[in-house]
């Protein structure tokens, strides 16, 4: 009978924590060492062919020297030095981190109430909702961009709503190529990114320790903050890991929708390959956008490390 | 202040259709241990969800220490579950766990800290206090579940089959140990299981469900002994079924004639009038099995032994009657060691009990059986007739 059946889920899972090294053991000990090489060899292929060597390659080449005729073999710290004393490049930085941030903050803030509400709150739009939040994911970077354009330009939507009601004299120019129209188009963008994750935490959140926090005098507002909030937090921090590095790396959408203020620190990078032909400096600013993302990722990994305190959630 | 820590009133919950808690009403004493038994769908976790308020009366009223609970939410009653898999927080430490309740309610630190210790000691679990929940066994979670709900001090202490997800030797301990924490503490405790053996053992009544309804309250001899119903009498241990019909009855007395003709001598309180279709219930123990015809008994049919499990101390045998209906007898194994244990298959045997061992169960204090067939474990536990 229904009733009584929605009582007996799986017990919550008891096993101890397993390091990597341990599971690796484990399968040696099973599968022996041919087969395990055999298995892990298209994953370690992949890794020295898209990771390991162009990294090497981008350290080898930040030393090298740009000249008039092409790339030189040298070992010079100055495309370093050139970085540190022209502070355009790290203000760039500055620049992009910050945008990065608003992005992500704003992202997580409009993120967790609605993915609370898919996983917790409704039944019956689940599935509607979530492929509707899955939608953008199928449609080309460019066009989620560009379809900005017409809603909050001078003769967009947005405008010609606030012109028909007579709410403004003439069309708003605020909209459209600054920083608020990058903001707007990015979360826009990467907003799957955050939702996604935290809806899977809360939704793998098992509804019996509510119901406990609840029977011990737990009112709703202190269960979500004591049980329900601290046990969403691995999707929380996934997504904040994805949409900042989505974040912080963009440089199509500045430069199409920001306007006189939408150089960011993706875009002189990328302008080091293609346009100035610098290549041994953009090494270096792929280099130092690398070191942020990983130092994200170890501030990132010490939370995540709660992860392993929770037993051994998948 | 009520002699009553708990009491349901006409209680009725439906979900869509199915009424899965059918007008109960009960009392449960300060300090008692009810538990509730039945079959799984029979009501018994509905009715502890609307005592902890996760659930509310479709109609009827519930009373915690007297008064109404009505709309109370979870929080603000005065009650706490032990949850069938412990649903302890697998974020927070065991000390955290058990001092959640305390914490909710703002007690000075120094206090909870006390108490959870205190707790801890009580559920024999000191030095535990650093580890997450993962890192106990699946008897230690129990316990700390059970320190997490005890140390708030509710008025009823709810407990959800709370050994169900224990091994056979845990569980048994776990029994002994629940009944002294209930001594020490003195708080009632309901007791939701299906567990017939785990209800006997440690309740000091038994309210026996089924379909949503109580089929029985009674203290675990009564239910054992004197089961109102075919259902009870059929849940709880093994039963022998016999139908007749009521030829003549003296007060107490009343003579059944069987099918075969044989007639039975049974005690009843309730109304079985001459000419009503009965069951005479007997217990397989309560059987004496004999070689000979005894010269003076109030029951005796003749059969013949047809198949025998032999269990150390007793030995159960299934002896078919004259007239074909099978009966199970329990026999002692209390002879001496040289002779043979048991009576070999096709035995001539009497089967002899007095009239005060029978019972008579009429279709008058039957409960309307909806749907019998989805609920496969009475059915596996019903005596065969």
């Amino acid at each position: 009978m229904a009733i009584e059946g929605a009582a007996a889920r799986p017990a919550l899972p008891t096993g101890a924590v397993r390091s990597a090294r341990q599971d690796l053991l484990a399968l040696l000990n099973r599968w022996g060492w041919v087969k395990v090489l055999l298995f892990l060899m298209p994953a370690c292929l992949l890794l020295m062919v898209y990771l390991v060597i162009p990294i090497v390659m981008l350290i080898v080449m930040s030393f090298y020297r740009s000249t008039l005729f092409g790339v030189v073999p040298d070992f010079s710290w100055n495309n370093y030095l050139h970085f540190l004393r022209n502070p355009m490049f790290p203000n760039l930085l500055l620049r992009s981190i910050r945008l990065a941030v608003t992005v992500t903050a704003i992202s997580l803030l409009v993120s967790y109430p609605f993915a609370y509400f898919l996983a917790r709150g409704t039944r019956r739009f689940r599935t509607t909702l979530l492929i509707l939040v899955m939608v953008p994911f199928w449609t080309s970077y460019l066009i989620r961009t560009m379809s900005w354009l017409p809603i909050l330009g001078i003769k967009g939507l947005v405008n010609y709503s606030l012109m028909t009601l007579q709410l403004v004299e003439s069309p708003v120019e605020a909209f459209l190529f600054n920083q608020f129209s990058v903001v707007l188009t990015l979360i826009h963008i990467y907003l799957p990114y955050m939702v996604v994750p935290i809806y899977l935490s809360l939704d793998r959140l098992d509804g019996r320790l509510l119901e406990a926090a609840s029977d011990l005098g737990a009112t709703p507002l202190r269960t979500f903050w004591h049980v329900t909030l601290p046990l969403s937090l691995p999707g929380v921090v996934g997504g904040i890991v994805m949409v900042f590095i989505a974040a912080f790396g963009a440089y199509v959408t500045p430069k199409l929708l920001g306007g006189s203020s939408g150089i960011m620190f993706g875009n002189v990078l990328a302008d080091q390959y293609s346009g100035t032909f610098n290549w041994p400096f953009g090494a270096v600013l792929a280099l130092i956008m690398i070191a942020v993302v990983l130092g994200l990722l170890v501030v990132a990994s010490r939370f995540a490390r709660l992860d392993a305190v929770f037993g051994a959630r998948a | 202040m009520s002699d009553f820590d708990l009491e349901f009133r006409n209680v009725t919950k439906t979900f869509g259709d199915v009424r899965a808690v059918d007008d109960a009403t009960f009392q449960v004493r300060r300090g008692e241990f009810l538990s509730l038994l039945g079959p799984s769908g029979c009501g018994k976790t509905t009715s502890l969800r609307m005592i902890a308020g996760f659930e509310r009366p479709t109609s009827g009223e519930i009373f915690l220490d007297g008064r109404p609970v009505g709309a109370t939410p979870p929080y603000r009653r005065n009650v706490n579950t032990v949850f069938q898999h412990y649903a302890l927080f697998p974020h927070k430490t065991v000390l955290d766990n058990v001092a959640f309740g305390l914490r909710m309610k703002r007690r000075p630190p120094a206090q909870i800290a006390e108490r959870v210790d205190r707790m801890l000691a009580l559920v024999e679990l000191p030095g535990v206090g650093r580890r997450f929940p993962h890192q106990l066994s699946g008897g230690q979670q129990q316990r700390v579940a059970l320190a997490r709900a005890l140390i708030n001090e509710p008025t009823v202490l709810l407990l959800d089959e709370p050994l169900g997800a224990l091994d056979l030797k845990v569980r048994r301990r776990m029994q002994q140990e629940l009944k002294r924490i209930h001594r020490e503490v003195g708080v009632t405790f309901v007791y939701v299981t299906h567990d017939q053996e785990e209800a006997l053992t440690m309740s000091d009544r038994i309210a026996v469900m089924n379909h949503g309804r109580i089929e029985q309250l009674d203290t675990p001899s009564g239910i054992y002994e004197r089961p109102a119903t075919r259902f009870v009498a059929g849940f709880i241990g093994l039963t022998n079924l016999l139908r007749g019909v009521v030829e003549a009855r003296h007060d107490r007395d009343v003579v059944v004639r069987l099918a075969s003709g044989a007639r039975l001598r049974a005690e009843t309180a309730d109304g079985a009038v001459p000419g009503a279709e009965v069951d005479v219930a007997i217990r397989p123990e309560k059987i004496q099995m004999t070689a000979v015809r005894p010269a003076a008994a109030d029951n005796c049919l003749e059969g013949h032994v047809t198949n025998f499990v032999y269990q150390g101390a007793a030995t159960e045998y299934q002896v078919t009657l004259a007239d074909s209906p099978e009966v199970r007898v329990i026999v002692q194994n209390i002879g001496e060691t040289w002779r043979a244990a048991v009576v070999p298959v096709g035995t001539r045997v009497y089967l002899c009990w007095s009239r005060g061992a029978g019972l008579i169960l009429s279709d008058a204090a039957e409960a309307p059986q909806r749907d019998p067939e989805d609920d496969e474990a009475a059915a596996e536990r019903v005596a065969w007739r």
